[in-house]
């Protein structure tokens, strides 16, 4: 066990960190937050430096990477508040990849990797619960609503959970075809989200029900990482800026309830760290434990709620403003903090559970 | 990043448990129950000989200290396994000033103390606290002072837990009362049973014995003084960083949780019906989870071969407060029945453990250094926040 990151890990980390340093200012985000839509620049250079290719084999054209891997790209990319459906693409072509039809999976990932294909799960109905899947395909087209598909208008594709003969499958559905219409919701993040209604759209098989299930918790995970994310680069800006704050003749991170309120902010992040990839771990090995899961889950949510909104209380007023930073991440962090299985529906699924707590384990 | 086990750990764990099956019988758990605080009975002295006899209890030391070098996760596995069996084989403050000896200590202090240390012989209680000086320790008053060949020492400590079952203490005296505080500092090592030296028995209100010991005129020979003269703070401030890891051993309250859960089970099913009884538990489980996530970076980062500092007190803070939410959830649940101690005829659920976790839970919030100046650390020493 080594919590550490790996040699390739710290390269990659930082490779994108001086990327997104460099290259994409917060002013850019500001701006597509208000045109709407994702960074396609930022995508290219993903594209071209290999990042889309990270969690596929290499005779598919992937790097061959982990699944850790993927998240301390995700992780970095979420500390610079990037509008991309980086999670999304992963985490249903990874799917398909792994649990898949073959010859889908070969066709997903090497549009992926080509930088010509863009994907987002859309799972959810009216019910909010992602198992009940009550959409049916009919004579390979699908028809209804699907609810809170992040990117759902920006991505070429969306891998579509349906019923087809009694069992729950994915199903590949083009975007831009005739009948899907995206309805843009506008959320605390300003990240693109839509309800998307289907009338006969063809579907195409993608997978099945494992890998909805695999699908699920893999997001899960990674949108625990973007909860992460948002927390960690909370947290440090700020230890940054209350270190060189003065009042009083002194920096306000003199002060003991300051620094307490740091400390605390600290430990949140670091347990979070470990719940979150050591889950992600498992799942790669192909021992996913559910419960470890929403856990991970819970506390990353917890955290993305409460670090930024400390670190607002830390900042005061400068934080409160548009033209500081630090708004991106108190309100990516809340908003992904709901994806993917909110604390209360972790805590849920936690309580729902309790027979099974090994606490040794 | 690597969140597996490999294969060299796993046999050694298997190796410890079947050692502790064979160990583990009615006679020793009488023993265990008996004891009173840590004193060792003759049969665990017996395990203790056998670990020591394997090579087990000092694999994971550097080989210049008699040990083999070895990854520190083999005594992470081990002190694990130990604890899931609830059989203390600690080597309690050995583990802590043997390495300082160690460190700061001359080559004929290290062959006089080092081996009755290791083996037992030679057992250390923690002279830091007096009367004024307790989390601001570096305020200390006791005296030491040269006299010729000797050491001179007049004063009072307090919370001197273990004095009435060691043979000597580890102390913190000043050595140059003009120095700033914390520069006039020496670390000696003491015998109990020096003349001038009076222990006096404090009992705390979770029952366990603490003592404050006096010293009047206490003459002790110049090589009691460990590492250089009025150097002893930054000595001590290193033995401290080990006592948070020590204090942060948190398995008992896997078991505690353990225990709640089958006494739910049995006696209580009806919580488990009830929504608002099952979340509580459920945000437990979740507080635990978190708790091993501390202590599991804290491991990696020893295995590594750094030292923990931040990582040490965020899990000192994380696993003294839980003690106390666990215990009070658990007492809250369970309604007035959690509140009976041991000796309620048996009405007491699981022997009265949940309130004497309770009652125990304030000492180590505060004991072992506060945990508001674990969050100072953590601030300080972990995020580089200014002073």
């Amino acid at each position: 066990m080594d919590v550490a990151l790996t040699e390739a890990q710290r390269l990659l980390r930082d490779a994108l960190r001086d990327y997104l340093t460099n290259e994409v200012p917060f002013d850019r985000i500001r701006e597509l937050e208000k045109a709407g839509g994702s960074d396609q620049e930022l995508w290219e250079y993903l594209q071209s430096a290999g990042f889309l290719g990270l969690p596929f084999p290499e005779e598919l054209g992937g790097e061959g990477g982990e699944l850790t891997d993927l998240g301390v790209a995700l992780e970095e990319l979420t500390r610079r508040a990037a509008l991309i459906p980086f999670l999304e693409t992963m985490v249903s072509a990874v799917a398909v990849q792994r649990h898949g039809d073959a010859g889908v999976a070969k066709e997903i990932v090497e549009g992926v990797v080509a930088g010509t294909m863009t994907l987002s799960p859309a799972l959810l109905e009216g019910s909010g619960d992602p198992d009940a899947v009550a959409m049916e395909v009919s004579s390979g087209t699908i028809s209804g609503e699907k609810q809170f598909v992040d990117y759902g208008a920006e991505v070429t594709h969306h891998l579509v959970a349906a019923n087809e003969g009694g069992a729950v499958g994915l199903y590949l559905v083009d975007a831009g075809a005739d009948g899907v219409n995206a309805q843009q919701l506008t959320n605390i993040a300003r990240t693109p989200q839509a309800h998307v209604r289907y009338d006969g759209v063809a579907a195409r098989k993608a997978a099945g029900p494992e890998a909805l299930a695999f699908l699920q918790r893999l997001a899960r995970l990674l949108a625990a990482v973007q909860c992460l994310g948002n927390s960690q680069q909370s947290l440090d800006m700020t230890v940054e800026y209350v270190s060189m704050r003065v009042q009083f003749g002194r920096p306000i991170g003199t002060f003991q309830a300051v620094q307490h309120h740091c400390a605390n902010m600290a430990t949140m992040v670091l347990a979070s760290r470990f719940l979150c990839y050591s889950a992600i771990w498992s799942l790669d090995q192909g021992r996913p434990d559910d419960r470890e899961i929403a856990k991970a889950k819970l506390w990353a949510s917890r955290t993305a709620t409460e670090v930024p909104m400390m670190a607002h209380q830390l900042h005061g007023g400068i934080g409160y403003t548009e033209e500081y930073d630090l708004h991106f991440f108190s309100r990516h962090g809340k908003e992904r903090a709901l994806a993917w299985g909110s604390a209360e529906e972790c805590l849920g699924e936690l309580a729902d559970t309790i027979e099974e707590i090994r606490a040794w384990a | 990043m690597d969140y597996g086990w490999n294969e060299d750990f796993e046999e050694f764990r298997s190796d410890v448990r079947a050692f502790i099956g064979g160990i583990d019988t009615p006679a020793l758990r009488e023993e265990l129950a008996s004891g009173r605080d840590d004193v060792r009975g003759p049969l665990m002295d017996a395990v203790v000989d056998e670990l020591e006899q394997r090579g087990w209890l000092k694999q994971c030391w550097p080989e210049e200290l008699g040990g083999e070098g070895k990854s520190q996760w083999y005594q992470f596995v081990l002190v694990e396994e130990f604890a899931k069996a609830e059989i203390p084989y600690g080597l309690g403050t050995a583990s802590m000033i043997g390495p300082a000896v160690h460190r700061y200590g001359t080559d004929e202090q290290r062959e006089k103390y080092l081996p009755q240390i290791w083996n037992g012989e030679m057992t250390l209680a923690l002279g830091y606290s007096e009367p004024n000086a307790g989390t601001d320790l570096a305020s200390l008053e006791t005296m030491a002072v040269r006299d010729g060949d000797e050491w001179v020492i007049n004063g009072q400590k307090l919370w001197t837990s273990a004095a009435h079952m060691s043979t000597h203490v580890w102390l913190a005296a000043r050595t140059d009362p003009e120095a700033p505080k914390h520069r006039g500092i020496s670390m000696f090592i003491v015998p109990l049973d020096a003349a001038g030296v009076s222990v006096r028995p404090i009992i705390t209100m979770s029952g366990v014995r603490t003592n404050e010991v006096f010293y009047e005129d206490v003459r002790v020979p110049s090589d009691a003084l460990v590492g250089e003269e009025n150097r002893g703070w930054y000595i001590l401030a290193n033995a401290l960083d080990y006592e948070r890891v020590t204090l942060g051993s948190a398995g008992q309250l896997f078991h505690t949780f353990d225990r709640l859960l089958t006494h739910v089970r049995e006696e209580r099913p009806e919580l488990l019906e009830d929504d608002a009884a099952r979340t509580r538990l459920a945000e437990v489980d979740l507080d635990l989870s978190v708790m091993k996530a501390l202590m599991l970076t804290n491991a990696s980062i020893v295995a590594t071969g750094e030292t923990p500092t931040m990582e040490a007190s965020m899990l000192k803070v994380w696993t003294t407060e839980l003690r106390y939410t666990m215990s009070s959830i658990g007492m809250d649940l369970l309604g007035r029945e959690g509140a009976l101690s041991e000796g309620s005829d048996g009405y007491e659920p699981f022997k009265g453990e949940l309130e004497n976790t309770y009652r125990v839970s304030p000492f180590l919030r505060f004991g072992g250094g506060t945990n508001e100046i674990q969050r100072d650390i953590v601030a300080r020493r972990g995020l580089g926040m200014p002073r």
